[in-house]
């Protein structure tokens, strides 16, 4: 059954790929240390340039996994060195990790850092390898209402654990959704809200929509940053970069765990690196926490959040690989530059293109040694990174944004296109929306539609199709479980035991 | 004024959902097999739509923090120099407008006037040879610039 690994090993050690993944991680560290530049909009920028190197599908995704996991890494530099996450699956790092740095330890705080993510992405591609093929064998048997039930859990489960506020998720993932009707319906060829504007005919386009969603509309927001002085001169002494056996050894309960924690919060759809880093340090801080050090420079307290969201980030690639599910925002740029190369991923990809996900598969082992391998000895080097001044930083980044913009047909409007999604991504971010669930809802919406009326065209219409089946019913009863659970709950619990605190006070302290 | 902006965030989206579905209802369908045809999926989401957006109308979120004016100021400046970016962009030529435009974004992020003037050169010049030799893209010249010569 592995065999699909072993051809993805043969695949991911051809000297391109190699150089690819290490292109990769190098570029997503840089770009990831970047003030203010999260995975996600180091994807953004840098994709539409690994399509103008005219690379096969694997090797493309081979550099875009690359700049993935290396940008997690790179992101920890602003959390633990300055205090300033570089996006929220960081903000546990910063519990603990600037308050090492402050006590003059931010070199082995670095180190630490570079292990336990290591460690924990270890753990999830051990998982992934693993869980991915089993689950892609049961999805097989998937039809197209069970999938639409998928995609409605996927929302569901997505509205419920991403960002603060569960109505602005879905109203964000819904405009996402409304986005993608835009251009020539599939089904029956008629035109659907293109204004009569030809350049609309094919949809907005994939590149346009995350450019201008998280490039530009991070453009705008770095305006109210410019005068803040994070970026330069007050980064502490790196010290030793080197972190010792004892030191990795000390922190190899809390690191194991919060990868197996992260692994599993990752494979869920629609949570991602956030939620994982979360769960992971409060539940290390209630085992392990028993002389009260953790918020004031545990290593402990670092090496958990660490370990879990680069298990995460690993995790979310199982229900992309298998279900064509991404389970984050950033799986789900990846799967929409997959489906650029006309790859829909999902259960037929381990039989059909074995090669697509098993060099994938095994670029991530390979990638994970690499960015180790660079993060120790050059942490000092990437930490130069965060004190480029905004003023070269966002010039660097329009420019790329329009050029990855205009070359796509050497056409305008695109970038005009460009700069309004940004716009309105500005406004979203302003008024409290993540972005993920928009780009979410962007990506899956027309798989939704499309197998929704697939499964309908098989029924002749009738609607009791879409949960005939015992796995679209299961679905079914989830989705509406985790939209109602947790608004149920802390009222059946208050009920019966009327002293007792609510829930969400349990997990604050 | 505590009307908050989720508020008014609510009555748009219901506005938008309002228009999603008429446009979809307008849609002419010719004869085809497809039992559920194009609109009811964007009949369902502007139905979705306009429902979470009354949930936000009675219980909006807390006001984030809106820029002020010396911040909105630079806010249209940035949208600014992008557009004449995109507009100028085919008729001046990468390396002309690109050197106009990163000054002038550097001017807004607080560079001084050499700093700015240099990064200008350095980025202009070294991400055109970066983009064209380095990965094969073809770049606008110009066409004002190339009526001059």
């Amino acid at each position: 059954m592995f065999d699909f690994l072993i051809q993805g090993f043969g695949v991911a050690l051809s000297p391109l790929n190699l150089g690819l993944a290490f292109l990769g991680a190098l570029l997503g560290t840089l770009f990831g240390a970047l003030p203010g530049i999260g995975p996600i909009n180091g994807i953004a920028i840098l994709m539409p340039l690994a399509y103008t190197l005219g690379l096969p599908a694997e090797s493309a995704l081979i550099l875009l996994a690359g700049i993935y996991t290396g940008s997690e890494y790179g992101g920890r530099m602003s959390s633990i060195l300055l205090n300033v996450p570089g996006d929220a699956g960081a903000v546990m790092t910063t519990l603990d990790g600037h308050p090492l740095a402050k006590k003059g330890l931010a070199g082995p705080a670095l180190g630490l850092s570079a292990v336990s993510s290591f460690v924990g992405a270890t753990i999830a591609i051990l998982g992934l390898t693993l869980f991915a093929p089993l689950l892609a064998e049961v999805a097989v048997m998937f039809g197209p209402a069970e999938f639409f039930a998928l995609m409605v859990f996927a929302f569901a489960s997505m509205s419920v654990m991403m960002g603060k506020d569960p109505t602005k998720t879905a109203i964000g993932a819904v405009l996402g959704v409304l986005i993608g009707t835009v251009g020539i319906d599939s089904g029956t060829g008629v035109l659907r809200y293109t204004f009569g504007m030809p350049e609309l005919y094919d949809g907005i386009d994939f590149v346009v929509m995350i450019i201008g969603l998280f490039a530009i509309s991070e453009i705008l927001l770095m305006l109210e940053h410019a005068n803040r002085k994070d970026s330069d001169g007050d980064i502490p002494p790196l010290g030793r970069v080197f972190i010792s056996l004892k030191e990795v050894l000390y922190c190899k309960g809390a690191m194991l765990r919060s990868g197996l924690i992260g692994f599993i919060i990752g494979v869920l759809p629609g949570t991602g690196a956030s939620v994982a880093g979360a769960v992971s340090y409060t539940t290390e801080k209630r085992l392990s926490d028993k002389e009260g050090t953790f918020g004031t420079g545990d290593m402990r307290g670092l090496a958990a959040p660490e370990a879990a969201n680069n298990a995460a980030a690993a995790g979310s690639f199982v229900p992309m690989l298998t279900l064509g599910i991404p389970g984050s925002g950033t799986t789900a740029v990846l799967l929409g530059a997959l489906m650029l190369y006309n790859i829909t991923p999902g259960p037929m990809m381990f039989s059909e293109r074995p090669e697509v996900a098993g060099g994938l598969i095994a670029s991530l082992y390979i990638g994970n040694l690499v960015l180790l391998a660079l993060n120790l000895p050059l942490a000092g080097v990437f930490a130069r990174v965060l004190t480029i001044p905004r003023w070269v930083l966002v010039p660097g980044i329009a420019i790329l944004a329009f050029v990855g913009v205009y070359q796509l047909h050497s056409d305008l409007t695109a970038i005009y296109l460009m700069l309004i999604i940004g716009v309105f991504g500005y406004l979203l971010r302003k008024l409290g929306f993540s972005l993920a669930p928009v780009i979410l809802g962007y990506v899956l919406g027309g798989l939704m539609e499309q197998n929704l009326r697939r499964a309908l065209s098989i029924s002749g219409g009738d609607v009791e199709i879409l949960w005939r089946s015992g796995i679209s019913l299961g679905l079914w009863i989830a989705a509406a479980a985790l939209l109602v659970l947790p608004w149920l709950l802390p009222k059946l619990l208050s009920k019966l035991q009327p002293s007792g605190k609510p829930l969400e006070q349990v997990e604050d302290d | 004024m505590k009307l908050a902006a989720d508020r008014w965030l609510g009555v748009f989206l219901i506005g938008l959902a309002a228009f999603v579905a008429v446009q979809a209802l307008r849609l002419e369908v010719p004869f085809s097999y497809d039992p559920v045809g194009p609109k009811a999926f964007p009949l369902g989401l502007a139905i979705l739509l306009a429902a979470l957006s009354l949930v936000l109308v009675f219980k909006p979120g807390a006001n984030g923090h809106w820029p002020d004016r010396a911040l909105a100021v630079k806010l249209l400046a940035v949208l600014g120099v992008l557009l004449v970016y995109a507009l100028l962009f085919t008729r001046l030529g990468f390396v002309a407008t690109s050197l106009l435009a990163i000054v002038a974004l550097a001017r807004i992020f607080a560079a001084s006037w050499g700093k700015a003037l240099l990064t200008g050169v350095l980025m202009a010049m070294g991400s055109y040879f970066l983009f064209t030799h380095g990965l094969g893209i073809s770049l606008p010249n110009g066409y004002w610039l190339e009526g001059l010569i």
